[in-house]
């Protein structure tokens, strides 16, 4: 069998689980952009996200917009007292002692999930029905032209936020020259508590769009992290743009991989394909501001 | 020295409360459960605790065993192999228990299967066990729910009801789907079907299945496939029926006796529909045949579940059920001789014993049970389970 001939729908395929790790990935940039932490409890919150929304939505029998808003607002409290309870308290340890917490973080918030809201997975309805749209010879779901067009959005939502407004060019201050921030008098905790609830928000968001898709359990968030996390320094560790190229080129490469492979290897194509990157190009796609390159 | 009088009165005081001549009950049965409470079982391992509790309370408010009361010690597993090689070693210990049941998950019944071998005490599995270990005949370990076994040869009678001439199996990468998968083409190809297990699989994380899919799609169309089978368990079932309904491939699937749950349809909705597939009575406790010996024993434990706990039955919690069950059958032909070994005998000769999900019938040569005769063909239809009868094959 030509493996040309079903190159397109695996291409399309790939976008849609592509715009998926490019959000995960921003909530990391977010964070990483303002305090050089890297939050592996990012994939939580994009299975809170969903969860909740299914909590609110078939339990609270709130209506459907409505549940995805106030679950979104949940997940962003739970983003600031994971940095009021987490971060804060360990501002002065050293990085590595931050990514151990925030693996913490990770494995609470997900065994809390399990045993408030159950094990079992969680579908949401789709936003706009269930009917394949044909396009040519490819099929997609109306789910996937909404999770590309959201994602679309919110890439423009977040590049006006860190270019063109005074907060968050703070954030990025606080990041890239610690001292020089400082002495401007822009507080640092600050920035990174807002950091985390821009971040939660992107990933609670992400989950509800993905869960009329893929399902999601109270474990599923750990594989969307480290996926995420690989795009984000796929793309170019510490750029809104990168992790936004890392996760669609993840994505798609995956995807596109099974044309040639079997699938039982499509998981660890990422971390190959990690690895490979890591051997010739530490920075990333389009570079990276935290790694300079000259070091390697 | 004043507080000697003291230290007397109560050292007899705790004599006499711990003393046997006070005990008016008969000593306990136990029976030690090692299940995963914590992790991805949770969910499931709560309706067999649940349907647990609510047996052994019935048997022991009437009468228990010869007026020995029946008695059940939950342990957590967490899904850890660790701490379920710990928990049945600790079972082994006492004394007290006379067998041991669970744990679920494949590896960790490896583990506590080769305890019991050791250690000489029966290990009651619930769950359909990895094939390779089964092959093994082990002495004290039983198997409540269906085997691989008949559950591919019922499924191939769904086939060949259906008329199907090809099936192609697109099955999960783990050992029980893919024995599932290999007995399906044993003996599907037996009656003259023609099965082709793809070379593409899926691991039970996998979140989207559309890549495989597409690349099976062609297959399909070449080779004029006439039934799918989703040879899988858990979340990856809705999901392959989703993704076959997008790509826009149109045929009948077959699933495995892991699709007879309600979640299942939750998660897949309008993308279940004609899913069929062979399962346990307990998907549909109210469309069994008049004349079916187990429908009382199901009908009467289905309203005592639903007046407990508010929900239906479904098929873990009848094994749940049978579990009870063949203890409690096997203890009573024990002959108040109750030991470890008395007991495994007992419940290996257990004959034509009349439980939830069919007729159980142990012998030294088969530890599982339960026979095709015991499933029943099931079709999602509206949302709900359909029982569907074929003349010729039940």
């Amino acid at each position: 069998m030509n493996p040309l001939t079903y190159i397109p729908q695996l291409f399309s395929s790939g976008i849609t689980i592509g715009a998926i790790y490019a959000l995960v990935a921003l909530g990391f940039v977010t964070i990483s952009r303002a305090s050089q932490i890297i939050n592996f409890a990012q994939g939580e919150f994009v299975m809170l996200g969903g969860v909740i929304t299914f909590f609110l939505l078939k339990v609270v029998n709130l209506p459907y917009p409505l549940a995805a808003l106030v679950a979104i607002m949940i997940v962003i409290l739970i983003g600031f007292m994971m940095h009021l309870s987490v971060i804060y308290p360990l501002r002065k340890a050293s990085i590595l002692i931050l990514l151990m917490a925030t693996l913490g973080a990770s494995i609470f918030l997900s065994s809390t999930s399990g045993l408030i809201f159950g094990t079992l997975p969680k579908a949401l309805p789709s936003f706009s029905g269930e009917q394949p749209l044909q396009i040519g010879e490819i099929s997609v779901l109306p789910q996937s032209v909404w999770v590309l067009v959201s994602t679309f959005i919110l890439l423009i939502f977040l590049y006006l936020l860190s270019h063109r407004t005074l907060l968050g060019k703070a954030m990025e201050a606080s990041s890239t020259d610690p001292l020089g921030a400082d002495l401007l008098g822009i507080s640092r905790s600050l920035m990174v508590f807002l950091a985390f609830g821009v971040s939660a928000g992107v990933g609670a968001f992400a989950g509800i769009l993905i869960t009329p898709i893929f399902f999601t359990s109270y474990s599923s968030g750990t594989l969307l992290g480290l996926k995420g996390f690989v795009a984000a320094v796929l793309g170019g560790w510490g750029k809104n743009s990168g992790a936004i190229l890392g996760g669609f080129v993840l994505g798609m490469v995956e995807s596109l991989s099974l044309a040639f492979i079997p699938s039982g290897y499509k998981d660890a194509v990422a971390f190959i394909i990690l690895l490979l990157i890591l051997y010739f190009r530490p920075k990333g796609i389009l570079g990276s501001p935290f790694i300079d390159s000259r070091r390697w | 020295m004043k507080r000697i009088p003291f230290l007397i009165v109560s050292i007899l005081i705790l004599m006499i409360w711990v003393s046997p001549a006070y005990v008016t009950e008969k000593s306990s049965y136990k029976i030690g459960v090692n299940l995963e409470f914590t992790g991805p079982w949770a969910e499931v391992t709560k309706t067999v605790r649940n349907a647990m509790v609510l047996e052994v309370e019935r048997i022991n408010k009437t009468g228990g065993i010869d007026g020995h009361p029946l008695e059940l010690l939950f342990e957590d597993n967490g899904f850890d192999l660790g701490r379920a090689a710990a928990n049945m070693t600790k079972f082994t210990k006492d004394k007290e228990i006379i067998a041991v049941v669970g744990p679920f998950e494949d590896n960790l019944q490896a583990t506590t299967r080769s305890i019991a071998e050791r250690e000489k005490i029966t290990n009651i599995i619930i769950c359909p066990s990895n094939p390779m270990v089964r092959a093994l005949k082990q002495k004290w370990a039983f198997n409540i729910a269906q085997s691989d076994i008949i559950v591919s040869q019922k499924l191939v009678d769904l086939s060949l009801a259906r008329k199907y001439k090809k099936a192609l199996v697109f099955h999960a990468a783990h050992p029980l789907a893919q024995s599932l998968a290999e007995y399906y083409k044993k003996f599907g190809e037996e009656k003259g079907m023609k099965v082709i297990v793809s070379k593409e699989t899926h691991k039970p994380t996998d979140i989207d299945m559309t890549p495989q899919l597409i690349k099976l799609k062609p297959v399909i169309e070449k080779e004029k496939i006439d039934a799918f089978y989703a040879c899988t368990a858990g979340p990856p079932g809705p999901i392959v029926c989703k993704n076959l309904k997008t790509l826009g491939i149109k045929i009948p699937i077959l699933g495995t006796h892991a699709f007879g749950f309600g979640f299942i349809i939750a998660l897949g909705g309008e993308a279940m529909e004609g899913v069929e597939f062979g399962a346990g009575k307990p998907v549909v406790p109210d469309q069994l045949d008049e004349n079916d010996p187990v429908r009382p024993v199901i009908l009467d434990f289905s309203k005592r579940f639903m007046e407990r706990y508010g929900v239906e039955i479904d098929q873990i919690a009848g094994h749940a059920h049978d579990t009870i069950s063949l203890i409690y059958e096997a203890l009573k032909q024990c002959q108040r001789k109750v030991t470890r070994a008395a007991f495994r005998d007992a419940l290996e000769n257990t004959k034509g014993l009349k439980n939830c999900h069919g007729i159980y019938n142990y012998s030294p040569t088969d530890h599982d049970g339960l026979s095709k005769k015991d499933m029943v063909f099931i079709r999602i239809e509206g949302g709900k389970f359909k029982r569907m009868k074929f003349p010729g094959f039940e």
